[in-house]
């Protein structure tokens, strides 16, 4: 009998200990389920410190339309599509169902030529994260680099990461004429609320510093 | 005597490439001859490629509808493409202009292409600027994670049971 009952101490201790476990762990996973995977945005750190010059330029390359881009710092390596405009004039998007793939503003400035070249990916898709999840944990000084058609390789410095509401969007900044080659990478960011999605977007700023 | 006759042969197949040149695409390969930019000022350097002449297929361009003289398009690494360029004259005038690469060999394919001249760079570089932001996102990476929420559910699961046995036990008097 006594035995039994040290049996039964030991196997409710066991029951216990397993309770108090399970209870821990199950309300640490749901928590983390829930909150888990924002994608990562620009700190202040990343703004332009002085948006008119930065480091050296490389001169423009001859005009080719870009094929790939690579951003090798946050493992970004995908093909480019050309992307025209909504009917509301804003820039269009790639396909959103595929994962890793993004755009570039085909009637635009060429990745390479001076002017201002517009890339655009998702940083999510109904499915999870896609190609520019990462976009906004990009440095200054990163490489963007991209493949061109006529074999060449346009090579980018990050100047500047932002986050901007998408009301009040800076136009002039993000699309505006540049007197030097420059890249600008634009994915969504900001706040996400449930209604009305992401607040705005991360944009990357980039100029042209080497061709090879 | 073997001079004159290459020459005239070199001729004669110049002035055969000419009018192929300047026929139009009759059937066969319709793929088109991409312009990039399709819009450009004078003066500018325009890029052409087509994947009509198949895989290291070299192509002889024609630009003197707008003044920019021939041009040869060399086979390219990317998706067979042939690629090729020219110089828009800075005397061009606006208007719409036809651009024509022939395949040199392989597939006798003429490609056409337009490129379009305009007068300011404004016009050229930035017909239409895009505006506003882009939707890029739907929330996709926010929602909860569904192994974890399975996996949290389960442990509760069992976090409940066990509870309820103890509280049995107790209840019952004989244990704890």
């Amino acid at each position: 009998m006594r035995n039994v009952g040290r049996s039964g101490t030991v196997g409710d201790a066991a029951i216990a200990s397993v309770t108090v476990v399970a209870l821990c762990s199950g309300a640490w996973l749901l928590r983390s389920a829930a909150e888990s995977e924002a994608p990562p945005q620009p700190s202040a750190a990343q703004a332009a410190a002085d948006p008119d010059h930065e480091g050296s330029a490389a001169s423009a390359l001859a005009p080719s339309p870009p094929d790939r881009i690579r951003i090798p710092s946050i493992h970004v390596n995908a093909p480019l599509i050309g992307l025209g405009l909504t009917g509301s004039g804003s820039l269009d998007v790639p396909p959103a169902q595929k994962k890793n793939l993004a755009g570039w503003y085909e009637a635009g400035t060429m990745p390479g030529e001076t002017g201002t070249a517009i890339v655009a990916g998702h940083v999510d898709n109904a499915q999870g994260p896609a190609v520019f999840y990462d976009l906004g944990a990009l440095r200054k000084d990163s490489t963007i680099e991209v493949d061109r058609r006529d074999g060449s390789t346009a090579v980018f410095t990050v100047d500047a990461v932002e986050v901007y509401a998408a009301r009040n969007f800076p136009d002039d900044k993000v699309y505006g004429a540049a007197k030097r080659p420059e890249l600008r990478v634009i994915t969504c960011g900001g706040g996400y609320s449930r209604t009305t999605g992401y607040q705005g977007n991360v944009v990357v700023f980039a100029h042209l510093t080497a061709g090879r | 005597m073997r001079r004159t006759s290459r020459l005239l042969t070199g001729t004669a197949l110049a002035v055969v490439a000419g009018t192929t040149v300047a026929t139009p695409a009759f059937g066969g390969d319709t793929r088109s001859l991409e312009v990039f930019p399709s819009t450009a000022v004078p003066g500018a350097e325009v890029t052409v490629n087509t994947a009509a002449c198949g895989a290291d297929g070299s192509a002889a361009g024609d630009a003197t509808a707008v003044g920019g003289g021939t041009f040869m398009l060399a086979p390219s690494a990317h998706e067979q493409d042939a690629i090729g360029r020219f110089r828009v004259p800075p005397s061009a005038q606006p208007g719409t202009y036809e651009i024509v690469a022939k395949c040199s060999a392989g597939r006798h394919a003429t490609v056409t292409g337009d490129l379009v001249v305009a007068l300011t760079a404004a016009a050229a570089k930035d017909p239409t600027r895009p505006r506003g932001s882009v939707k890029t996102g739907v929330g996709g990476a926010l929602g909860p994670d569904p192994v974890k929420t399975a996996a949290g559910v389960t442990a509760l699961a069992i976090a409940a049971a066990g509870g309820t046995w103890l509280l049995h036990r107790r209840a019952r008097g004989d244990g704890i």
